[in-house]
């Protein structure tokens, strides 16, 4: 009883609560409203579910004639909707084509044509991202420029060294028969006879003899062509040049007399006239030709003075110049050489160069730049002719005029040379005189005894009066002189 | 023979100073062209000047080594930065 009770309140409580919703709504048509609101904020999401939802709620209802009207209804939503695509919906039930569909069709074909009136521009890939070594032909060029600079450093290097062993080696034995010492290149302590040409770069080879009688030593450098540097290469075609041979004796003060000749090629003497000190101070005057001794024009004689010509100029010297003129640019000998001019910033040099009694020969190689190892032969017999010049140097004495006229000439040089440095060696001389004086009053400040430095700086001060007055005597002289 | 030897009169061999030959300015010059090239090939990523700075290091190689490995690296730089080719003058 109580629990049937109980059932019927449930059921009551339920009815009133479902009343009271529908207390607003008085027809049937409100429910369906109501129905519908609870889903009008779904209509506007989607067009699916407002079209969905409405459909499911009329359906449940099995109201036809609001169906039909809702149906109708989202309908012309839709067409509203969409104003330009037609809906398939209602016409795919009539027909299956519609013209209207594709109306919007008319313009993209046109579209599409004015598309194809544009040019379709094919870009070319860059080269550096083609797969083809066409493309490169410049770095290969440089590659190619380098590796050819690089064969050429090789062979000429290589020739160079085999020519200078083709002259060490015709020349050896005649070296090592007139010296004890035969090469050396100066890096141990004692001279130490290395037997081997000394090479200084890819186209200068040094060779040093000593111990001889008359002369300290003699230098003998190989001159070759550049032929490592390609640029020279080239340029050589334009100019042809020789290789040389340069060799400097170093006489003994004993064994050589003093006096500066020279004879060689008109240009050459022209042009070792201007650099040389001692050429440009004792021997003034042109080169002379050499045609009276006998020998060819193209060789000149410059010279101090006539007695050294006549003495030099002997019938073996005669033969040696004439039969190798071809390969002689220059023979210079002079007790007075200091090398080519030295130009100093400040000026001219305040000391006189140091001097040696020197013997200079330059050879050319021949073959004009086109050497071979098998010329180097042909430099034997001037080899002769430097030991001959040797010899001769130690004998050849001046007469007693030749020897005054020689003392003059010297004498006159340093003079005009004091001459053109007095200036600057009295401005020298001041300017050793007041570090003089600094370092004497540093002294005496330094001192610390205070006696001592008193005794100082009268004893600087009576030096100072002595020369004060040692001036004015000399001024005094000067005037009675005058007077 | 032997009477012009003077085994006591031997003297040990001085090497010259460095000589101002004529040899000596076109070295200098190069080496100073291919510091230029290489600056220019840096600054304004010319690939030509690269390839001129390394021809004349190799020019002046003999006397200034340590311009070579620079140069190389010029090139190198300049076709990193920049892997298009290189275009000639005309």
């Amino acid at each position: 009883m109580k629990a049937s009770l109980a059932f019927c309140v449930v059921l009551l409580v339920f009815g009133s609560v479902s009343e009271a919703k529908f207390d607003d709504f008085e027809d049937e048509e409100d429910i369906v409203e109501y129905d519908d609101n609870d889903f009008a904020e779904f209509e506007d999401v989607t067009e699916d579910s407002v079209t969905e939802s409405p459909q499911r709620v009329i359906t449940t209802e099995d109201d036809e004639d609001e169906t039909t009207v809702e149906l109708e209804g989202q309908d012309e939503n839709q067409e509203g909707d969409f104003e330009d695509a037609d809906t398939q919906e209602g016409d795919t039930e009539s027909e299956p084509y519609d013209d209207e569909e594709f109306e919007g069709y008319e313009d993209k074909p046109d579209t599409s044509s004015s598309k194809n009136k544009d040019p379709i521009t094919i870009v070319d890939v860059p080269a550096h991202l083609q797969n083809s070594w066409e493309s490169y032909y410049l770095e290969i060029l440089m590659v190619t420029g380098l590796l050819a600079y690089i064969m050429n450093y090789i062979i000429g290097k290589n020739k160079n060294s085999r020519l200078a062993q083709a002259w060490f080696n015709t020349h050896r034995e005649l070296l090592e028969s007139n010296f004890t010492l035969v090469g050396d290149d100066g890096t141990n302590k004692e001279a130490t006879s290395t037997g081997k040409l000394n090479q200084e770069n890819e186209h200068i080879y040094n060779l040093w003899c000593s111990g001889r009688v008359c002369c300290e030593g003699m230098l003998i450098q190989l001159r070759f062509l550049k032929r490592q540097d390609l640029l020279n290469v080239l340029a050589r075609m334009m100019r042809p040049v020789s290789d040389q041979v340069q060799i400097k004796v170093t006489m003994n003060d004993e064994d050589m007399d003093t006096y500066v000749f020279a004879v060689g090629t008109r240009k050459a003497l022209v042009r070792l006239q201007k650099e040389m000190q001692d050429l440009s101070e004792f021997c003034s005057d042109k080169p002379k030709s050499g045609a009276k001794y006998g020998l060819p024009d193209s060789l000149a004689i410059l010279s101090e003075m006539g007695e050294v010509t006549e003495g030099m100029m002997d019938t073996k010297m005669v033969h040696f110049l004439t039969h190798y003129a071809d390969k002689i640019e220059s023979v210079h000998f002079s007790d007075q050489f200091s090398g080519p001019k030295i130009m100093q910033e400040e000026g001219q040099p305040l000391k006189l160069p140091d001097t040696k009694r020197t013997l200079l020969f330059t050879f050319n190689v021949p073959g004009s730049g086109n050497t071979y190892p098998k010329d180097m032969e042909a430099l034997l017999p001037l080899m002769n002719m430097v030991i001959y010049s040797i010899d001769k140097a130690k004998k050849f004495r001046l007469n007693r005029e030749g020897k005054q006229k020689a003392d003059k000439n010297r004498a006159r040089v340093e003079e005009n040379f004091l001459k053109l440095t007095h200036v600057q060696r009295q401005e020298a001389a001041q300017s050793r005189r007041e570090e003089k004086k600094r370092a004497e009053k540093e002294r005496i400040m330094n001192e610390e005894d205070p006696e001592k430095q008193r005794r100082l700086e009268e004893a600087a001060l009576r030096r100072e009066q002595k020369k004060l007055e040692k001036k004015q005597m000399k001024m005094k002289q000067i005037k009675v002189k005058a007077m | 023979m032997s009477d012009a030897w003077k085994a006591n009169k031997v003297l040990k061999y001085k090497p010259l100073p460095v000589s101002f030959s004529l040899d000596d300015p076109t070295l200098d010059y190069m080496n100073l062209l291919g510091i230029i090239f290489r600056m220019y090939s840096l600054l304004l990523k010319l690939k030509w000047c690269a390839w001129r700075a390394v021809y004349c290091s190799f020019i002046s190689l003999a006397k200034h080594m340590s311009s070579f490995m620079p140069s190389i690296s010029a090139v190198v730089t300049s076709y990193l930065q920049h892997p298009q080719l290189m275009t000639p003058f005309w």
